[in-house]
C-alpha cells in the first residue's frame, strides 16, 4: 500500500529507515567483524594500543587449529580441533533431530488436544529448562561414570535435551496453536486420521516455526559449554570447550581463539542461510491462504 | 606473490582440514629414545597399559604432546590425555579425585593443591617409587639435579599448619614461579625514576610513571579471587615482614586483620587506586601481563616467568626495556618471596601406577624438561642444568640485559611456599581477595575489610573441622 | 483389556498421552540425578572431606538466609532480569516489527540478524571484554572517543560492570526474541488486518489493536524465555566479571558456582541451585499462566 505524502515526507522516511538498519546491522554485526580482524592479526597488533583496523594479515591462526602449530612448531600429534568440530555437529545434529522427533508429536497434542493434566505437563516440561546447571551437573557426572555415559555422544546428546526439548516442544505448540482450526477441521472432513492432519496440515503450515525451532536450538547445543565440560573427556569435547583451550598458563592465545570462533560459527552460518528460504516459502504459502 | 602463496596455502589447509589429514611426522624416534634407554630399567615393564593424563595447559604440556609417540615406542604403554585451563582443569580433576574413579592417572598438581589432596588420601607419595631400583634409575633420573627449593615445596609431611618441606614427595617440579618486579627500565631511566626497595618508594615510582609517562604506574591483578593476593600481593607483604607474617596464627586463627597486614593493605590498595589502571578489579592475570607486554604499565609484580612474554620481540612492544629486581620490601634483600611449581603426581585410584610412575620419570626427565623450555618456552626450568645449558643461558641470559637471571637466583636463595599448609588455602585467597575490593571502592576500612575477612575464614576452617 | 478402556483406546483418549510419551521418557531419566542433586543439597557434602558427610537436614538452607552475600545476590539476580527482560523484550519488538514491514534488504538483515547466535556465550564474552578495555585500547571506547564520550571504566568499577554485562547479555540475545517475534509476526492470520483496514484503522492503531493483541502469546513465550535465562545467566558473567567487582555482579547461580565448582562445598551449592530454582519455578508459573490466557484469547 503507498504511502501517501509529499516526495520530502518520503525521503525523510527513507533516511530513517536506512539510518535505523545500518544502525542495527553495524550493532549487530560489528563484534563479529572485530573477532574476524583479530583472526587475521599476528599477536603485536592484537594488543596494540590504540586498536588498528589496518595492519598486514596473516593466516597463522587458522593454520595453527589444523596443523598444530602453537609455538613456531609443528606438532606431530594430530590437534584436536578438527576433532572437535566434527563432535560438536555429530551432538548438536544429533540433539536436534532427537529433539524435534519427540518434540513433534508432544507439541501436537498439547496444543490440538484437551485432556487431564495437559497444563501440568506442560509445565513440567518447560520447567526442565530452568533447573540450574549446577543442579544437574555434579549429580549426572557421577551417574554417567557409573553407567558408561561418561565421553560418549550419546551421552551428551541425552544430556543436551535439558536444553533442547523443552524449548522444542512451547516453540512449536506455539506455532502449531497459529494454525485456524478450520483448516484442522476440513482435513478431518476429508477423511485424515490425526496422522494425517499432522502431516498434510500441520508440519506444512508451521514449516517457518519449525525452521526457526530448529536453527535456535541447533545453536542452543552448538553453544553449550557447562554440560560437555564435565561430561565429555577429549574425545568428545564440542568447539565450545575446545575454545578455551587458548588460555594458556602463561598467555592467552587471542588470534587462535577468534580463528577457532570463526571456523565454529561456519557451520551455523550455513544452517541459517539454507533454511531462510523456507521462511520466506512459508510467507507466500501463508499469503495465498 | 606473498598473499599468493598464502592463500594458496590457506586453500591446501582448509583441504587437509576437510580430509582431517596430517601426515605423522617422522621422529628421528631411536636417536631420541637413545638417552631414554641408557636408564638401567626394563622401560617396558608396562607394556600394553593405558593411562590417562589430566593436564593444565601450559608450555610444558605441549611440549609433551608430540613426544607422546615415542614415549609409546619406548614402553608401549598407550596414552590418553586431556588439557584444560587451569580453572576447568582443577574443576574436572577435583570431580575425578573425589569420586575415586581413576579417569586420571597422572595429573597436574603443585604444593599447595596437594593439601588438598593428600587429607583425603587421594594422591600417592613418589618416594616408594622413586626407591625401587626396578623402576628408578636414581643415578640417571637425578633428582637433585632439581633446585632443592621445589622439591621441599612439593614435600609436605600432612601436618596442618606446618610441616613444608618435610615428609613423601607427592609431585615432581616441572617448572618454577616465583615472584619479582619487573619495570620500563626506558622510562624509569627517561625520568630520573629511582627503583623501588620499599613499598612507599613503589607508590612514588608509581606515581612518577603516570605523570610523567602517562601510563598506568603499576598494574596487578585485581579479579576478586585467589590470583590477586597469591603472587606479589603476598610476596610484598612476605618481604617487608621478613616472611614472619602467616595468614593463620599457630592457633590456626585467620590472620589477615594483624596490624602490619592492614598498614601494607592500606598503602597497596592506595598505590593501585592512584596509579594503577581503572580496571583493576577485574584485571586477570593475563590482563596485567598483557598491559605490560604492550606497554601500558610501569611495574608489575608477579610471575617472573612473565619474562618470557616481555622479551619476546614477536609480541612485546617492550622487549629490551625491562628491568627486573627483587619484591620491594625485601629488608636486607631478603625478600621470601611466594614459591610455586607445577608438577606432576599419581592420582590413588588408578589402576596402572608403574606406568604412571614411568610416564612421570620420563616428562621430567632431563631431556624431556631441556626441550621443554628450548623448544616450548616452559620457563623458569626446575631442573638446574636445564638453566645452566648454553642454549637456555642464550634467551634468558639477555632479558633485563643479564638482570634476569641475576635477580632470579638471588630471590630463589629466600623464595619459598608463601602460605601455611591447610585445605582450604584457596577459599581463603578468594576471601582475602574480596576483601581487598571492599577496600578499593572504599566501601570499609582496611582494617574492618581484613577483620570481617578473618572472621569469614575462622567460619570456614570451622566447618571444614580443620580447627 | 477391559470395556472401558477398549472403549477408551477406539475414542482416542490415550492417543495425547502417547504423543507424549516419548519426550516425557526422555526428560524422566533427568529426574534421577536431579533427585540426587536435592539429596545432597541436604547434606554437609564437601568433596575432599568425606568422612565429614552427614544428613542435616534443612541447614544448608538456613544458613542461607543468614549469608549477608545471598540477599545482594538475590537483589541482583532480581533487577537485572527485570532491566534485561524489558530491554530486550522491548528492543526485540521494535526490530521485529521493523523486519516485518517492507524495507530494503531486510532479507539480507535478517540473515545477519542470527549472527550473534552463532558465537558461544563464553568467547562472546570474553571478546566484548578486550572490545570493552577501559582505556581507548578498548576499541568501543576508542570508537565512543570520536563522539567526545570519554573512556569508560567497562569492568572496573561496580555500576560499569553491570551495564557491561547487560549490553553483552543483550547483544547476544536479541535476535533469538527478535526471531520468534518475528516467526510469530509473519504466522498472524491477514483477515484482522483487513477487517481493521476497512474500518479505516491507521498503522498504530492496528499496531495496537491488531498486532499487539495476535501476537502477545509469542511476546509472552519469548518475555518467559528470557526471564528464565536472565535469572540464570552465567556464562557471560563468568567469563567476564566472575562475580565482581565488590560483588556488585554476583547473582545467585555464580554463587552455587563458587560454592560447588571453586570451593567444592556441594551441600550448600545445591541448595543454593535450588533456591534459585525455586525462584524460577515461581516466575515461570506466573508467566505461563499469563500465556495460556494469552493464547486463549487469541483463539
Amino acid at each position: 500500500m503507498k504511502t501517501p505524502g509529499t516526495t520530502y515526507q518520503m525521503t525523510v522516511r527513507h533516511v530513517v529507515i536506512a539510518l535505523a538498519s545500518a544502525l542495527l546491522l553495524v550493532w549487530t554485526v560489528f563484534p563479529f567483524v572485530w573477532i574476524l580482524l583479530t583472526s587475521l592479526k599476528s599477536p603485536t597488533d592484537i594488543l596494540s594500543v590504540p586498536p588498528t583496523f589496518t595492519f598486514t594479515p596473516t593466516i597463522d591462526n587458522y593454520a595453527a587449529l589444523v596443523v598444530g602449530e602453537q609455538r613456531g612448531q609443528y606438532s606431530s600429534t594430530r590437534p584436536d580441533f578438527p576433532r572437535f568440530f566434527l563432535n560438536s555437529i555429530i551432538v548438536s545434529i544429533g540433539a536436534v533431530a532427537l529433539s524435534v522427533a519427540a518434540g513433534i508429536p508432544a507439541a501436537y497434542a498439547l496444543a490440538r488436544f484437551k485432556f487431564p493434566g495437559r497444563d501440568t505437563l506442560a509445565f513440567v516440561l518447560l520447567s526442565f529448562r530452568f533447573v540450574p546447571f549446577i543442579a544437574f551437573v555434579i549429580p549426572l557426572y557421577i551417574l554417567y561414570q557409573r553407567f558408561g555415559l561418561y565421553n560418549t555422544h550419546a551421552g551428551l546428546i541425552l544430556a543436551y535435551q535439558l536444553i533442547t526439548l523443552p524449548f522444542t516442544v512451547w516453540m512449536l505448540r506455539s506455532f502449531f496453536m497459529e494454525i485456524p482450526l478450520e483448516i484442522q477441521e476440513a482435513a478431518k472432513i476429508d477423511g485424515c486420521s490425526w496422522l494425517g492432519v499432522l502431516g498434510r496440515v500441520i508440519l506444512p503450515l508451521s514449516a517457518p516455526g519449525i525452521a526457526v525451532t530448529v536453527i535456535l536450538g541447533f545453536m542452543f547445543c552448538w553453544n553449550a559449554f557447562n554440560y560437555p565440560l564435565m561430561l565429555a573427556g577429549r574425545q568428545t569435547f564440542p568447539v565450545t570447550v575446545g575454545a578455551i583451550q587458548f588460555i594458556s598458563y602463561e598467555q592467552v592465545l587471542w588470534g587462535q581463539m577468534a580463528a577457532a570462533t570463526i571456523v565454529a560459527a561456519v557451520p551455523q552460518l550455513l544452517l541459517s542461510l539454507m533454511v531462510q528460504k523456507y521462511i520466506v516459502r512459508g510467507l507466500t504459502m501463508g499469503a495465498v491462504k | 606473490m606473498h598473499t599468493r602463496r598464502q592463500w594458496l596455502s590457506g586453500a591446501l589447509l582448509a583441504a587437509l582440514f576437510m580430509t582431517g589429514g596430517w601426515p605423522e611426522a617422522r621422529a628421528q624416534d631411536d636417536q631420541a629414545l637413545a638417552y631414554y634407554r641408557q636408564a638401567k630399567i626394563d622401560w617396558r615393564q608396562a607394556e600394553g597399559q593405558s593411562l590417562t593424563i589430566g593436564l593444565n595447559k601450559h608450555p610444558f604440556t605441549e611440549s609433551l604432546l608430540p613426544l607422546i609417540p615415542q614415549f609409546r615406542k619406548l614402553t608401549g604403554i598407550n596414552i590418553e590425555y586431556l588439557i584444560l585451563p587451569e580453572n576447568e582443569y582443577f574443576t574436572k580433576l577435583v570431580a575425578d579425585l573425589s569420586q575415586q574413579r581413576g579417569e586420571f592417572s597422572v595429573i597436574m598438581t603443585g604444593p599447595m593443591r596437594n593439601w588438598q589432596y593428600v587429607p583425603p588420601g587421594w594422591i600417592l607419595p613418589l618416594d616408594d617409587f622413586l626407591d625401587n631400583p626396578k623402576l628408578t634409575d636414581r643415578d640417571w633420573f637425578k633428582l637433585d639435579d632439581f633446585y632443592p627449593a621445589l622439591i621441599a615445596a612439593n614435600r609436605w609431611n600432612g601436618k596442618t599448619g606446618g610441616g613444608v618441606g618435610e615428609g613423601p614427595l607427592y609431585s615432581i617440579p616441572v617448572l618454577e614461579e616465583s615472584y619479582i618486579l619487573a619495570y620500563r627500565k626506558d622510562i624509569f631511566d627517561q625520568y630520573n625514576i629511582k627503583v623501588p626497595t620499599t613499598l612507599e618508594e613503589m607508590a612514588e615510582a608509581a606515581r612518577q610513571v603516570k605523570k610523567n609517562a602517562g601510563i598506568p604506574g603499576i598494574v596487578a591483578r585485581g579479579t576478586p579471587a585467589l590470583g590477586t593476593v597469591a603472587t606479589g600481593f603476598i610476596s610484598g607483604l612476605k618481604a617487608i615482614t621478613e616472611g614472619k607474617w602467616g595468614e593463620l596464627d599457630d592457633k590456626l586463627n585467620a590472620n589477615l586483620h594483624d596490624p602490619r597486614s592492614v598498614k601494607y593493605t592500606e598503602a597497596w590498595v592506595a598505590m593501585v587506586r592512584e596509579s594503577g589502571p581503572p580496571n583493576w578489579a577485574n584485571m586477570q592475570w593475563y590482563d596485567a601481563m598483557e598491559a605490560f607486554t604492550a606497554g601500558q604499565g610501569g611495574m608489575i609484580v608477579d610471575a617472573d616467568f612473565f619474562a618470557a612474554n616481555y622479551e619476546d620481540p614477536k609480541k612485546s612492544k617492550v622487549a629490551g626495556k625491562v628491568g627486573y629486581a627483587l619484591v620491594p620490601g625485601a629488608v636486607s634483600g631478603k625478600p621470601y618471596a611466594g614459591l610455586w611449581t607445577w608438577a606432576l603426581g599419581i592420582s590413588k585410584a588408578t589402576k596402572n601406577k608403574e606406568a604412571a610412575w614411568l610416564f612421570i620419570q620420563w616428562a621430567t626427565a632431563q631431556q624431556t624438561l631441556l626441550n621443554a623450555t628450548i623448544g616450548y618456552r616452559n620457563y623458569n626450568p626446575s631442573r638446574i642444568s636445564v638453566t645452566k645449558d648454553p642454549r637456555v643461558q642464550e634467551i634468558m641470559g639477555v632479558w633485563g640485559g643479564g638482570s634476569y637471571l641475576k635477580v632470579v637466583a638471588q630471590n630463589l636463595e629466600t623464595a619459598r611456599v608463601a602460605w601455611i599448609p591447610q585445605p582450604e588455602r584457596t577459599r581463603l585467597g578468594d576471601i582475602w581477595a574480596r576483601a581487598l575490593h571492599e577496600v578499593y571502592f572504599q566501601r570499609m576500612t582496611a582494617a574492618d575489610a581484613l577483620k570481617k575477612a578473618s572472621g569469614e575464614v575462622d567460619k570456614v576452617l570451622k566447618e571444614a573441622g580443620i580447627k | 483389556m477391559t470395556n472401558r478402556w477398549r472403549r477408551h483406546w477406539r475414542r482416542g483418549t490415550f492417543l495425547p498421552y502417547l504423543l507424549l510419551a516419548p519426550a516425557v521418557v526422555l526428560l524422566a531419566g533427568m529426574i534421577y540425578p536431579f533427585g540426587l542433586g536435592v539429596y545432597y543439597s541436604l547434606t554437609s557434602y564437601w568433596l575432599q572431606y568425606p568422612n565429614r558427610f552427614r544428613f542435616v537436614w534443612f541447614d544448608n538452607y538456613v544458613d542461607l538466609l543468614e549469608e549477608p552475600l545471598f540477599v545482594r545476590a538475590l537483589e541482583f539476580t532480581l533487577g537485572f532480569t527485570v532491566v534485561a527482560v524489558v530491554l530486550q523484550v522491548g528492543l526485540g519488538l521494535a526490530v521485529a516489527l521493523f523486519l516485518h514491514a517492507r524495507i530494503p534488504g531486510r532479507a539480507a538483515i535478517r540473515a545477519l540478524m542470527l549472527m550473534p547466535l552463532m558465537i558461544p556465550p563464553v568467547i562472546t564474552a570474553l571478546m566484548w571484554k578486550i572490545m570493552m578495555a577501559s582505556t581507548n585500547a578498548g576499541i568501543l571506547n576508542y570508537a565512543l572517543s570520536f563522539l567526545g564520550i570519554g573512556p569508560i571504566n567497562w569492568f572496573g568499577s561496580t555500576q560499569g560492570a553491570i551495564v557491561s554485562v547487560l549490553v553483552i547479555d543483550t547483544w547476544g540475545n536479541l535476535p533469538f526474541v527478535a526471531l520468534i517475534l518475528l516467526g510469530g509476526l509473519q504466522a498472524l492470520p491477514t483477515e484482522p488486518y483487513e477487517a481493521a483496514r476497512v474500518d479505516g484503522a491507521g498503522p498504530i492503531a492496528m499496531l495496537r489493536y491488531v498486532t499487539l493483541p495476535l501476537l502477545s502469546p509469542f511476546i509472552v513465550l519469548a518475555v518467559t524465555f528470557r526471564a528464565m535465562d536472565s535469572l540464570r545467566i552465567f556464562d557471560v558473567i563468568y567469563a567476564t566479571t566472575t562475580g565482581g567487582p565488590n560483588d556488585a555482579t554476583t547473582n545467585l547461580q555464580i554463587m552455587a558456582y563458587q560454592y560447588s565448582f571453586q570451593w567444592y562445598q556441594m551441600g550448600k551449592g545445591m541448595a543454593q541451585a535450588i533456591v534459585l530454582l525455586l525462584l524460577v519455578v515461581m516466575v515461570s508459573y506466573l508467566l505461563m499462566r499469563l500465556w495460556n490466557r494469552a493464547s486463549e484469547s487469541v483463539q
